[in-house]
């Protein structure tokens, strides 16, 4: 058992019965609405192709010529190859990093922590735009050195690279938290006892991070699993087809076969669903029992050699993963044409100029995304809060159901979201339908960020020994007031950074905003998408820059607003 | 904080008064400047409201799909010939001859949809390659042009499918005989039309084999370096059919807002983005009716074919 602690629950815990059914109760309803209703629906569609007409006509008819495609054999084969290729490639290039940053002054490490989410921020389409722009042929490094890197872009390992570029903050902001808190000090210890550093770290240091590398590495599995962006952009290019493109395929080529990609949605759904069941397995067979996950690092003196190296290794990583990337942005954002290159003469502001008439088309579309952003966040991560309460402190009757709801919404790609939307909230008896306003991007934004606040609190939740709420409930305290007064101060940084990812992530989703936007309602990913779509490339990327900073620095006012009230 | 109270709940006010209200749906693919100017002329006009949906062709096919329990979009126009057929064989199409359609040519309106306009197939080619300028469809498989073409894919992009059956339907084997050879010449066939279109705009390639002709010539109004060529030996048109849904609840304002398309003003404002008007009688800012070499062909025989017609081509440029 991970955190023996956890066992045996309190035969303390006596005042306050009506909490735990409330809880479980509250937390069931709202996952059953916002992610059990749409499942529903898509295997309901998958069951009954006609159930959009409220027609049980031809049951089961859509499975097997889903299933007998041969096409979708090799589709799930490349997700899987790629989903591993990234991961491994972002493992690589996080936990150098993560234990470099061990040398850092603080608040030289916190430059490069803020810098090191940059790429997480770049929407995974525009980052794989600017990277053709930049390698492809006659792009902006053959036109400023003389050679491409165009073979190198369209292959297999071009998008593991250019992937794995963009998923690696989050192992690596796990990996160095997780190294802060608990491998320096153990790792200390070992150097009284006269440890040697690659021993320190294989022998302590590795095994105390493997939990959190498991559950980030696995977060980096399923989003690259999910991602449609990326491969549908690159892919195509060299014939590489993956299950999120096909499944696109059938949504958007005609004829239309929503029966077919729900068969396919819920093949997805499965196989991120066994992803997690193993991620469980394995973090419980290999997790160590730590006494006090409390134990904060304590300053050490870094000689001056050691920091000057682990600058130069962020500088490494840095300049292909934020730099070049945000550049190329800024460029194209400032090219009046495409076809005029990289000219002086061809750079102007007028892109710029245009998103920021108010109420202008972009202009309406960045607040609106801004907005839902937000929202989406607070929903988010409040249900998560909720959600993570009740698995991790109260362990109801029916912890499995709960469970199950919880994981559900990391196997869900944003298309078969969509659908699902459509298909339970599209209905005349329902009396109030968010459907036809922005409520349903709302919905969708939330149902599909759902997992990370999950994950991250009930992580942090299980990080808290049991023994801080039975020390408020020896005094007499009410289960609410150790959630309020207790846990909720412990965790809330972990709360908030994780609104961070849900308002970074929902603030440019593009797929399921493309179905669902209500009739008139732009949000920033559609409006880039039409300007990409209509050869504006140059006015797409603008606008992609502008929300990138504008999100970049809502996220880090947050950050240094809950610095100076909270640590 | 207030202010996000106030969309989230003016958000939920809206999305249970859409149903009451005197409101018409219109589903459009692109482009959007086009529908949006179409929806405010026609609400000053007439004074009801338009809701707009701005998609592309497929996803808004998609999303009419999922709706079926209960549909909400009373006109759709979309890029793509092929789906307005397809509807109109499901029945779901409301039979509606505007009398604004006399001067649309026979072959672009049926019983139950007709054209808003056209696009022409042609080739894009980037002036700043340095390639010689083609004039032939057939030039682009020369050796001059090896690796440089790019192609939309027809099984994501309507018109490049119809450009396919155009071709097929004037000449078969000459026309497989081309694609084998463009395919033989490292033909790329990277996704929809932007996808063709953009890698020739950054010069990574050169040349685009049946760009939609309007997405070119506004790109070239913006100060691009793109020229379109319109092979001599014949093009395809790709016409954007409107066309009413027979669950529509607003029948009348579906039917005036078809007619508004299709008035003097609406079809100007269709000129206005280089797409070539349905009406005859109407102005383009463009190669016109009387300048193209049209492929005549039987688009809903094509149609019928459509599936080995993309397959046998997939399997060419594979």
């Amino acid at each position: 058992m991970a955190f023996s602690l956890l066992g045996g629950t309190g035969a303390t815990v006596a005042s306050t019965r009506w909490l735990r059914p409330l809880l479980f109760w509250l937390t069931t309803a709202l996952l059953l609405l916002l992610v059990g209703l749409p499942v529903l629906a898509i295997v309901a569609y998958a069951l009954f192709p006609h159930i959009n007409e409220w027609s049980f006509a031809q049951p089961f008819s859509a499975i097997i010529p889903s299933l007998s495609d041969l096409d979708l054999l090799s589709a799930i084969g490349n997700s899987l190859v790629l989903s591993f290729s990234v991961t491994l490639l972002s493992v690589v290039i996080a936990l150098p990093l993560a234990i470099q940053r061990q040398h850092l002054a603080e608040s030289n490490g916190r430059l490069w922590d803020a810098l090191m989410l940059v790429p997480f921020l770049i929407p995974p389409y525009i980052g794989a735009m600017s990277w053709m722009q930049l390698l492809q042929r006659r792009g902006f490094i053959e036109q400023l050195f003389g050679f491409n890197l165009n073979d190198l872009l369209y292959s297999f390992p071009g998008l593991v690279i250019v992937m794995s570029l963009h998923l690696f903050p989050m192992i690596y902001v796990a990996a160095s938290q997780s190294l802060r808190i608990i491998g320096q000090r153990y790792g200390d210890v070992a150097r009284v006892f006269g440890g040697q550093p690659w021993p320190i770290f294989f022998r302590i240091q590795l095994p105390l991070v493997s939990v959190s590398l498991l559950a980030s590495g696995l977060m980096v599995f399923v989003l690259t699993f999910e991602e449609f962006g990326t491969p549908e952009i690159l892919g195509s290019r060299f014939g590489f087809e993956v299950i999120v493109t096909s499944i696109h395929k059938k949504f958007t080529d005609w004829p239309i076969d929503l029966p077919g990609a729900s068969v396919l949605s819920l093949i997805l759904i499965g196989i991120a669903f066994a992803a997690f069941k193993t991620h469980g397995w394995l973090t419980k067979r290999f997790t160590t029992d730590i006494d006090t996950p409390l134990l904060t690092a304590t300053k050490i003196e870094v000689p001056r050699y050691r920091s000057i190296i682990a600058n130069g290794w962020f500088c490494l990583v840095a300049i292909p993963a934020v730099i070049l990337p945000v550049v190329t942005i800024a460029i194209s954002a400032s090219q009046k044409t495409l076809t005029g290159g990289l000219a002086w003469s061809n750079l102007g502001l007028q892109h710029f100029i245009a998103i920021t008439a108010v109420n202008s088309e972009p202009w309406q579309a960045l607040t609106t995304s801004l907005l839902l952003a937000f929202g989406a966040a607070l929903g988010s991560v409040g249900i998560a809060l909720l959600v993570a309460f009740t698995l991790v402190r109260m362990q109801p009757k029916g912890l499995a159901l709960l469970d199950f709801l919880s994981l559900l919404p990391n196997a869900l790609p944003g298309m078969a979201v969509a659908v699902g939307l459509i298909l339970t909230w599209n209905q005349s008896f329902w009396p109030m339908t968010p459907y036809n306003s922005s409520a349903i991007l709302l919905l969708a934004y939330m149902t599909l960020t759902l997992p990370y606040p999950i994950r991250t609190l009930t992580a942090a939740l299980k990080q808290l020994p049991l023994s801080l709420d039975e020390a408020g409930y020896v005094f007499g305290a009410s289960e609410l007031r150790v959630l309020l007064r207790v846990l909720w101060p412990l965790i809330a940084p972990v709360a908030l950074a994780s609104g961070f990812i849900v308002f970074a992530i929902s603030s440019r989703e593009l797929v399921s905003s493309l179905m669902l936007a209500p009739p008139g309602v732009n949000t920033v990913a559609t409006y880039v998408f039409h300007q990409f779509d209509q050869g504006s490339v140059n006015a797409g990327m603008a606008m992609s820059l502008v929300t990138i900073l504008v999100s970049g620095s809502i996220i880090r006012l947050g950050q240094s607003l809950t610095r100076s009230n909270m640590l | 904080m207030n202010k996000l109270v106030t969309f989230l709940a003016g958000s939920l006010l809206t999305a249970t008064t859409a149903i009451a209200a005197d409101t018409l749906t219109v589903y459009s693919a692109g482009p959007a400047p086009l529908s949006g100017a179409l929806a405010t002329a026609f609400e000053e006009k007439t004074g009801t409201k338009v809701e707009l949906f701005q998609s592309s062709a497929g996803k808004i096919m998609a999303r009419y799909q999922a709706e079926k329990s209960n549909p909400h979009v009373d006109v759709i126009i979309s890029a793509s010939w092929g789906d307005a057929l397809a509807l109109s064989e499901d029945s779901d199409l409301l039979p509606y001859q505007s009398p604004n359609a006399a001067n649309v040519p026979a072959a672009l309106k049926t019983p139950t949809f007709v054209a808003q306009g056209a696009a022409a197939l042609a080739i894009a080619y980037n002036p700043n390659s340095g390639l010689p300028k083609p004039a032939h469809w057939a030039d682009l498989a020369k050796v001059e042009y090896k690796g440089e073409v790019t192609m939309p894919d027809p099984t994501k992009s309507g018109s490049a499918l119809t450009l396919v059956q155009g071709l097929v339907a004037q000449n078969s084997d000459s026309a497989w005989q081309l694609f084998d050879d463009l395919a033989a010449n490292e033909l790329l066939v990277p996704g929809a039309n932007s996808a063709a279109l953009n890698p020739v705009l950054q010069g990574a390639k050169g040349v685009v084999f049946g760009a939609v002709d309007y997405i070119v010539l506004g790109a070239k109004n913006k100060g691009e370096a793109i020229e379109v060529v319109y092979p001599s030996e014949g093009t395809v048109l790709a016409p954007r059919p409107i066309m009413i849904l027979k669950s529509s609840k607003q029948q009348d304002s579906a039917k005036a807002f078809v007619d508004f398309v299709l008035s003097e003003e609406g079809q100007k404002m269709v000129a206005e983005q280089f797409i070539l008007p349905a009406r005859t009688d109407i102005q383009a800012k463009r190669p016109g009716w009387d300048e193209l070499t049209l492929i005549e062909f039987d688009m809903a025989a094509a149609a019928n074919d459509s599936a080995s017609t993309k397959e046998k081509f997939s399997q060419i440029t594979k």
